[in-house]
């Protein structure tokens, strides 16, 4: 185990424990971080907040040694310090949990903490499975060192990316969005587990821009904006609507309109869907001018079911009805000419060719229809192309030409471009997974306002997201999901405690009650 | 991609200069082999066609993320294919006898391909591996055939077929032009295949980029989930292009055999799959940079002929350049298009996560 | 006698068993760590004629020797290319194979004055006799008998390789890099050597295998003596899903299958096939082999990824 700096100077007073002065960082283009000034003590948790793009994710790497600061400097112990890799940020006692995962799914937990630390060229797997269970134990978290990463649950190997920081001696563990892939009951016991770190003197960095959640956990806040701290705060000085705002820079809506319309009978029906060991009897309808969100945590089945009802997988069994036409096994192509729309979860592996041009990608989905052919299979390009200079003016895509190749534009301009694809056929029903994953604001509510326009054209509306403030903004209904079996069906004024039980299988009430 | 070239160059200049001859003097060898007569260029040009064939067949697969390693093997069966044909209705007249021979050798091929290819889409068998275990079951089968169902009646010492008829050859493109004075059409052996490889490029390019089947191959080469989600069907697609793929290889040996020899031996000529995949890779898979590619190892092959007469250098120091040249190419590339890509990057100032 | 024949056919696919194997399992050092290896065939090209030359000039041992230093260094170009500059990784183990054809005509020029083969007639090793096993009745026991040595080698290795691969921390660490290098890069370790050892260690074992084969069974450099072997190998590897033990049972089935054509042809149902027919034996059952069993394999995550980031 490594030796720290940070554990033996107990308390000097006065001192901070780790001083960020002025640090910058930039890319090309870009300034990330703009002369930053943070300080973390022993013992707290510091939340870091602010929008996607904001440079607290930078801000964090710069202090575990990936990134090396272009201005400023860090100190430990006031003492000046150079950070230049996450071997250097370990022998300092700061270690940094990633948004997602670094583990190696096919090794045991021991393997996955012991990589890099294994104290010597042999590795004696038992003897390390059991320094590391009883190092779990002493934290209060419970730990099967040999099961492999793949059996285990997405809060367990959250737990075993705190140990593999533990392992190696921080004092200072720095968490990247911890809980965007954790229910709500994971949640608290992740909390339970960070205050008991607290109560041991050690340091916890809470990256989020989940607000409610940084209100309950932490110490102290700070706010970054594009690149610079707008400002520190205490949850008793704050409160959610004056972070927001400090986060943005300007009144936030909370509430969108949402358009009342009334919706009738069905327009898409699923009944008894079974796909391996994926979903299991999935029941669920959509109305037409509704908007259905289906609430969980990813990884609980929710690709699976966007890809079976729109045809990119069979069902094992069960039925799925379009206005009363058994769509149930149709082919992408199928589906889509009967109305159906997709926006993908992602927009690189589902959505767009990123080496294709612009304008090749609008037609994606419709290259076999009559009116963008010639004779023999030639592509109609002139036809091509006017669709495309119509979508990208109708969707206000950022582009500087057509021609250009899909990768050259930014996240939310691809995204609006399949949504602008997806919707150029007025479909009956629009599946939308995480539509709104890794986008700024601006995109963001973008999105969210197409969506509903797409409600009020009395087009039905499949929401899939593991995003709760989108599922409560948008939805009309909303399901959740957990491990393949729709749970529960609540409504947008039920508290999100509520949903959680169903998010989790009814699991959440049981830890509840003991 | 010019860098590649430099550096290439320099690395050959280096070992020629090891053999003690002059690195100028080499180069200028092999471009004077090349081009001083019309003939020589001819030749450069006759070496040029198979690789232009091999080289757009490569690169067609290669466009839907698909290796085909076993061009070789598929033209040796469509030379085979075109062998049985020509002399199993050597009485057809040429307008229909040498299409015919034509559609032999590429339907052959393409069956060859359609192993491999269906295998990779149904059981996801790497097309690498199979596609290299057919060229080895090609050899011996066309050995098998040369020797027994299609061996030539006329007792010879020779292995082979029987000739061709007239009717089943491909003319040559100097007596056609009539100038086979400049050109003699003994020693070269230039066919309208040539003319024909170019017509074949374009179409190639036509299909790859102004139609539908092209869209749907690129879109699964460059991303099979897009593509999928697109409504393409990714193993139809795989399945359509390899069976193009082999079609095109199909077309590599009929310079040899109807345009050269007049028949199939059991020395026909070899390499020309092989050379085909760097001739692709040289172009860079694009039917505008295949048939340049082709020329330069056209000219490479007809360079180290000068260099054997008028150098000490082992003929082989050709092969590694070109081995060279080829890696000095794809690792340019590769840096290249990776730097572009930093650069969009930081124009879009993307910063953190 | 068909038996004897069985003896003997053994025998030989042992002898390719040993290059199939030891090529398999430097294939498996090198895409465990990440770098698909296609090029398997052109470094054990390399091996042929680097061994042939080392034989003639020193002895059988120093041929094996100067058969997997060459792969080795050969090998590096394909790491270089991969590893450094993040070419494709079938692209370059193809140009790899092209490369090494040209390589060996220009070496064997020089060394043997022929661009297409050596001498024949290169000394080979001492042969040992399997005690108990050689004596076998029927004829079984000719399989055992007059064995190289190499062949004991190989099977041997298999210990030191698993006990690295599962029991050191190069082991942990290049398993790592081969399903995850971005989590051993977050844990500090440094993912491109662990590659370039990968690699070297494929090229070194496909140049000892290469040596072997010109030594052991074709007795001198011949342009293409492979045969595809490499290739076969990479079957072998994925048939056995990437792990030592399966390896060596995919690795005996060619190995035997190979020796068909050469030993067995007189045996019943395959001595009514033509001659030619029965030297594809061995390929389709590699396509058989491959195509039956693909759909359960699991490669190494990483493998065939460039690794993207900063070298730490």
């Amino acid at each position: 185990m490594a030796e720290t700096a940070t554990g033996d100077h107990a308390e000097r007073s006065g001192v901070p424990l780790i001083a960020l002065h002025q640090v910058t960082k930039r890319f090309p283009g870009v300034v990330a971080n703009d002369a930053v000034d943070l300080t973390l003590e022993k013992g707290e948790i510091h939340a870091l907040i602010g929008e996607n793009g904001a440079g607290k994710s930078t801000l964090m790497r710069v202090l575990y040694g990936l990134y090396p600061p272009d201005g400023g400097h860090i100190e430990v112990h006031g003492e000046k310090v150079k950070i230049n890799s996450p071997r250097a940020a370990l022998a300092l006692g700061i270690g940094m949990v990633h948004q997602h995962f670094v583990l190696v799914d096919r090794f045991t937990v021991a393997e996955n903490i012991i990589l890099g630390a294994e104290g010597g060229p042999l590795v004696d797997l038992d003897r390390a499975v059991k320094h590391i269970e009883e190092q779990a134990q002493g934290y209060g978290f419970k730990v099967d060192a040999r099961k492999r990463i793949d059996d285990l649950s997405v809060g367990e190997q959250q737990r075993v990316e705190i140990l593999k920081a533990l392992f190696r001696g921080v004092e200072v563990l720095i968490l990247d969005e911890p809980t965007a892939v954790l229910t709500p009951a994971e949640t608290k016991d992740l909390f339970e587990n960070l205050r008991a770190l607290k109560v041991d003197g050690k340091t916890i960095v809470f990256i989020s821009h989940k607000l409610d959640e940084v209100l309950d956990i932490a110490d102290r806040i700070t706010v970054l904006r594009r690149g610079k701290i707008v400002g520190e705060t205490t949850p008793s000085d704050t409160s959610k609507e004056k972070l927001a705002e400090m986060m943005v820079g300007r009144e936030v809506l909370f509430r969108l309109e949402k358009p009342d319309v009334d919706s009738g009978k069905p327009l898409l029906q699923v009944e008894g869907l079974n796909l391996a060991s994926k979903l299991h009897d999935v029941d669920l309808q959509v109305a037409a001018g509704e908007i259905l969100g289906i609430a969980g945590v990813e990884g609980n089945g929710q690709r699976e079911l966007a890809e079976v009802l729109i045809g990119l997988r069979s069902p094992d069994s069960g039925r799925i009805t379009l206005d009363g036409k058994d769509i149930t096994g149709r082919s992408v192509k199928q589906n889509r000419s009967l109305g159906c729309a997709f926006v993908p979860e992602d927009r690189h592996e589902r959505g767009l060719v990123l080496n294709m041009s612009l304008w090749e990608n609008s037609v994606l989905g419709r290259q076999s229809r009559a009116q963008y052919l010639g004779g023999w299979g030639v592509l109609a390009i002139k036809k091509i192309k006017e669709l495309a200079t119509r979508l990208i003016k109708e969707f206000d895509v950022r582009a500087r030409s057509i021609g250009n190749e899909a990768s050259t534009l930014s996240g939310g301009n691809q995204q609006k471009l399949i949504l602008a694809r997806e919707l150029e056929d007025d479909p009956r029903l629009l599946i939308a997974q995480q539509p709104t994953r890794g986008l700024d604001v601006g995109a963001i509510e973008f999105v969210w306002k197409q969506i509903l326009v797409q409600k009020e054209a009395g087009r039905a509306v499949l929401l899939i997201s593991a995003e709760l403030d989108e599922i409560y903004e948008l939805s009309d209904r909303i399901v959740t999901i957990y491990e393949g079996r729709i749970t529960g069906e609540y409504s947008p004024q039920d508290p999100p405690e509520k949903l959680g039980i169903g998010m989790t299988g009814g699991r959440g009430a049981e830890r509840e009650a003991s | 991609m010019t860098g590649a070239f430099a550096f290439a160059a320099l690395i050959g200049s280096v070992i020629v200069i090891a053999y003690g001859e002059d690195p100028i003097f080499v180069y200028r060898t092999v471009w004077a082999f090349g081009t001083s007569r019309p003939q020589d260029f001819a030749i450069v040009l006759e070496n040029a066609t198979p690789l232009i064939y091999s080289g757009l067949a490569v690169a067609v697969a290669f466009k839907a993320g698909l290796f085909n390693i076993g061009v070789e093997g598929q033209y040796i069966v469509g030379m085979a294919a075109a062998a049985g044909a020509a002399i199993t209705m050597s009485g057809l007249p040429t307008a229909l006898l040498l299409p015919l021979v034509i559609v032999a050798a590429m339907g052959g091929a393409m069956l060859w391909a359609a192993v491999p290819g269906v295998l990779k889409v149904k059981t996801g068998a790497h097309e690498v591996v199979t596609t290299i275990m057919m060229n080895g079951i090609a050899v011996s089968l066309v050995a098998w055939l040369i020797l027994h169902p299609l061996r030539s009646g006329v007792t010879t010492t020779d292995l082979r077929t029987e000739d061709f008829p007239q009717s089943a050859l491909v003319p040559n493109l100097a007596t056609s032009l009539g100038i086979e004075d400049v050109i003699p059409d003994s020693i070269v052996h230039l066919t309208w295949l040539f003319p024909i490889a170019l017509v074949v490029c374009v179409a190639v390019w036509f299909m790859m980029f102004r139609t539908r089947l092209g869209y749907e191959v690129r879109a699964v080469g460059s991303s099979p989930g897009s593509a999928e989600a697109g409504g393409v069907s990714i193993g139809g697609t795989q399945i359509k292009i390899f069976l193009i793929s082999g079609a095109l290889a199909g077309l590599v040996g009929l310079n040899h055999i109807l345009g050269d020899t007049g028949y199939l031996g059991s020395n026909y000529e070899t390499g020309l799959g092989f050379s085909g995949i760097a001739v692709a890779f040289l172009g860079r898979n694009h039917p505008a940079g295949i048939p340049l590619a082709a020329l330069l190892f056209g000219m490479l092959l007809r360079g180290q002929d000068g260099l054997a007469i008028l150098t000490e250098l082992p003929i082989e120091i050709l092969i590694i350049l070109q081995g060279i040249l080829i890696l000095s190419v794809v690792v340019a590339y590769e840096l290249v298009s990776r730097a572009l890509a930093r650069r969009r990057q930081a124009q879009l100032g993307r910063a953190a996560n | 006698m068909p038996l004897v024949d069985l003896g003997a056919a053994i025998a030989l696919g042992l002898r390719y068993f040993t290059i199939i194997y030891l090529t398999g399992l430097g294939g498996l050092f090198s895409e465990r760590s990440g770098i698909v290896n296609i090029g398997l065939e052109g470094m054990m090209i390399v091996g042929t004629v680097m061994g042939a030359w080392g034989t003639v000039t020193y002895g059988p041992v120093a041929g094996l020797v100067t058969g997997a230093v060459a792969g080795l260094l050969f090998s590096l170009v394909h790491a270089l290319a991969t590893v450094t500059f993040k070419v494709d990784h079938i692209v370059s183990g193809v140009v790899i194979n092209l490369v090494a054809v040209g390589l060996a005509r220009f070496l064997s020029q020089i060394f043997f004055g022929q661009a297409t083969q050596s001498d024949p007639g290169i000394p080979d090793f001492a042969t040992i006799d399997i005690p108990l096993l050689s004596s076998l009745p029927l004829g079984l026991g000719q399989a055992f008998k007059g064995m190289s040595p190499v062949v004991l080698v190989a099977f041997l290795i298999t210990i030191p390789a698993l006990f690295v691969l599962n029991r050191t921390r190069f082991g942990l660490r290049l398993r790592s890099a081969g399903e995850n290098p971005e989590a051993a890069a977050s844990l500090g370790v440094r993912v491109w050597p662990l590659r370039y050892a990968g690699v070297a260690i494929s090229g070194a074992l496909a140049g000892l295998a290469g040596g072997f084969l010109a030594i052991e069974i074709n007795g001198l450099f011949r342009e293409g003596q492979t045969q595809g072997l490499g290739f076969i190998a990479l079957a072998a590897l994925i048939l056995g899903n990437w792990q030592p033990l399966r390896l060596m049972a995919g690795a005996l089935l060619f190995g035997i299958a190979q020796a068909v054509p050469l030993r067995l042809n007189d045996a019943p149902v395959i001595s009514l096939l033509p001659e030619e027919f029965i030297r594809m034996i061995p390929y389709v059952i590699t396509i058989i082999a491959i195509a039956g069993f693909v759909g359960r394999v699991h490669p190494p995550a990483a493998a065939g990824r460039a690794y993207e980031g900063a070298a730490t």
